[in-house]
């Protein structure tokens, strides 16, 4: 375990950290670009220079180890005086047309120049012109003019995709990425690359100019788009959804996401929503309040319980709602008809070796769990006959979140609709249960970005999650309706009043700090 | 508010007050009578005042050689605008050489307090405020001025054309 000191401080690290993993566990800050965690060192950016105490020059912090006793200093002048040189080389051929990039307000280079640039270039030569907004594939168009050459995307192809669609072509000034020869960059984790991208070379087509990232909340969460559950963050803002980014978890994801859990945000945003709850009794269709159409169908639900109601869950919602609805079921209403709908059995199983499950529910685990701790067997053949012979008179479905996942949607919601009534808890609308013909209760529900709870992922592991925002206000989460189904009204529980204050603060005492941060407002003023 | 009141004799004699204005009214009256190029007023509608060409007054888009919008969508002016009153939905343009442009530029002319921050922040010299002060309306949606206002409304005869020019700076290797 060597000893070094960093800008003063004394840091223990591992056997073989490099100066660059050992300053990030010291909390020292340092630019790097084509230095990533998650990737091999390359060590051609030239910005992570440090001085090292008894080395005449500056070195690089990613390919240089620590060892005993070593002295690193990355405040002095002279890393100053090389980082703004390296910077200035960065820059000879960048267009700087932040105003067109999408990276403009999360970008290394205007961090960088931020922070040791602000001087006038020395550079008389015209700028190298390279090929602007190439398609690379059916997610990423590149922009060479703005790449530095850092290969984190080459990098990425080569060792952690496989794929090896990237790489760089021609020598000095005039070299770009770009990809071989008829093969576009088409895998599964392609959208990656735009986010290891320091600058805005590599941009995503479905996130290209759509807001600009500075308007945009980000809030962390649990993938909802198969059974690994990554670890990702959102970004919103009032407007709605706009993208997904994986966040560092070691046990889950790494520092990857694939691309299809990069479209979660796309069933939560308003417009593919219920608003209103949806009741069709007497023939003909009706919108209600979500809470007020609970409580009508609980009517339904008393009169038919025992073992004429019956249960149907999809593994998209969290273990506290299903423990909620299951134990109403079980408890309330007497009847043990609680079914599984499993989307897609066949490949369930499947497993790409990096991230991709077959299992595209995020919590199928958590639902056997529930099931099984409430002693429930039924299968969906059950169901079947159920509603065939008629016995089943009351159906109530817990629906998927994300529609994409169940091919098989529309046939199992006629499969239901067979039934007298159906009481239909879902968040995306469907031109299926439109089209349905008895009595029917479609309520709003809540997605997984607005409510807190738990995913048990493939390998049995619990993550919390907790709410990121509100987009349909009036829906219900599972917990809310299972309560409104049995017949109880909704209690808000009260905040205990001092619970977040510090002891020596008046209760009426707002800081200010604390305001800004719970307010909605841009951030305005801190480009 | 403090209201004074005046109760001295001298008060009582409100009469030589009235006349007089009386006959301030008259004088104007008989000027403006027998020389009325002098006037100090104006027919307002159909007389109009023209400001200085610094004056701030309703916004311009300025346009490129071949008549499109100089603006990128950059939003900076959206992000600098303290009343919040611009805005903006970019879109990917055909021509590689432009890449990104608005496909909708609102300002909301009630919100607008004509600060100009909105013309410091552009960094292409798209948005201007320019002389006009006139923003009557007959309703509220009136008020919401798009591109088609903001670039092309007759009196500015086709779009203003900026200064700076792209075509030239590419060519320079810039």
């Amino acid at each position: 375990m060597p000893k070094c000191t960093i800008n003063g401080k004394e840091v223990e690290v591992k056997e073989g950290t490099s100066i660059i993993e050992a300053m990030q566990q010291s909390g020292d800050r340092i630019a790097h670009y084509c230095w990533h965690p998650g990737l091999s060192v390359a060590g051609v950016c030239r910005l992570c220079m440090v001085e090292i105490e008894g080395n005449p020059r500056v070195q690089i912090a990613c390919n240089t180890m620590v060892t005993e006793g070593m002295k690193i200093n990355n405040t002095s002048d002279k890393v100053k005086d090389a980082v703004k040189w390296g910077l200035d080389f960065h820059l000879i051929n960048h267009p700087l047309d932040c105003p067109i990039c999408d990276q403009a307000g999360e970008c290394g280079l205007q961090d960088q120049y931020m922070e040791y640039g602000k001087y006038d270039p020395e550079m008389a030569e015209p700028k190298q012109k390279k090929h602007k907004v190439v398609d690379l594939g059916p997610t990423v168009v590149l922009d060479s003019e703005r790449c530095i050459l850092c290969s984190r995307c080459v990098r990425f192809t080569e060792e952690v995709s496989k794929t090896n669609e990237l790489g760089l072509f021609n020598r000095g000034d005039r070299t770009e990425i770009g990809t071989h020869d008829g093969m576009p960059l088409d895998n599964k984790y392609s959208l990656n690359t735009v986010d290891i991208c320091p600058v805005g070379a590599l941009t995503s087509k479905d996130f290209r100019f759509r807001q600009r990232v500075w308007y945009l909340k980000d809030a962390e969460t649990v993938c909802n788009g198969c059974s690994t559950g990554c670890n990702v963050k959102v970004y919103y803002n009032r407007e709605g959804f706009f993208r997904v980014k994986p966040v560092y978890n070691e046990q889950v994801n790494g520092y990857w996401m694939c691309d299809e859990g990069r479209d979660i945000y796309k069933f939560v945003n308003k417009d593919v929503r219920y608003v209103k709850a949806q009741v069709r009794t007497n023939g003909g269709w009706t919108e209600m309040h979500a809470g007020a159409a609970a409580k009508a169908a609980s009517e339904v639900l008393k009169a038919s319980a025992g073992d004429s109601a019956a249960l149907v869950l999809t593994a998209q919602y969290t273990v506290e709602e299903f423990e909620a609805i299951v134990n109403t079921f079980v408890n309330e209403f007497k009847s043990k008809k609680v079914y599984f709908w499993i989307n897609n059995k066949e490949t369930f199983d499947s497993f790409d070796n990096l991230l991709i499950r077959g299992d595209k529910n995020p919590n199928t685990k958590g639902l056997l769990k529930v099931l099984e701790k409430h002693g429930i067997s039924a299968t969906w053949a059950d169901l079947s006959a159920g509603l065939s012979s008629g016995a089943i008179k009351t159906v109530v479905v817990a629906g998927p979140e994300n529609l994409a996942v169940f091919p098989d949607f529309a046939e199992r919601a006629k499969e239901i609709s067979k039934a007298q009534n159906v009481i239909w808890l879902q968040a995306a609308k469907h031109d299926a249960l439109a089209q349905m013909n008895n009595n029917a209760w479609i309520i709003p529900m809540k997605t997984f970005v607005e409510k807190d709870g738990t995913f048990i992922n493939h390998a049995g592991l619990e993550q919390k999650f907790k709410k990121a925002t509100v987009v349909v206000s009036e829906a219900l989460t599972l917990t809310e309706a299972a309560l409104l189904l049995s017949g109880k009204n909704l209690t808000i529980q009260a905040t205990p009043a001092n619970e977040f204050l510090p002891l020596n603060q008046r209760p009426d005492q707002v800081e200010l700090e604390a305001r800004k941060k719970n307010e909605f407002v841009f951030k305005r003023g801190s480009l | 508010m403090s209201v004074m009141q005046n109760n001295s004799e001298k008060a009582k004699w409100y009469l030589p007050g009235v006349l007089g204005g009386l006959a301030i009214t008259g004088k104007h009256l008989i000027k403006n009578l027998f020389n009325q190029k002098k006037m100090m007023t104006l027919n307002y509608p159909e007389e109009k005042y023209e400001y200085s060409p610094r004056f701030k007054g309703n916004h311009i888009l300025t346009v490129k050689k071949d008549g499109s919008l100089r603006c990128t969508a950059c939003m900076l002016c959206a992000t600098n605008c303290p009343a919040e009153c611009i805005k903006i939905v970019a879109a990917e343009h055909n021509d590689p050489s432009v890449e990104k442009f608005p496909i909708q530029y609102e300002i909301d002319i009630l919100r607008c307090v004509f600060c100009g921050y909105c013309e410091e922040a552009c960094p292409v010299d798209a948005v201007r405020l320019g002389p006009e002060w006139q923003t009557p309306a007959v309703n509220g949606g009136k008020f919401i001025y798009d591109i088609n206002h903001l670039a092309y409304r007759p009196n500015l005869k086709g779009g203003i054309q900026t200064h700076v020019d792209d075509e030239e700076r590419h060519k320079q290797g810039i």
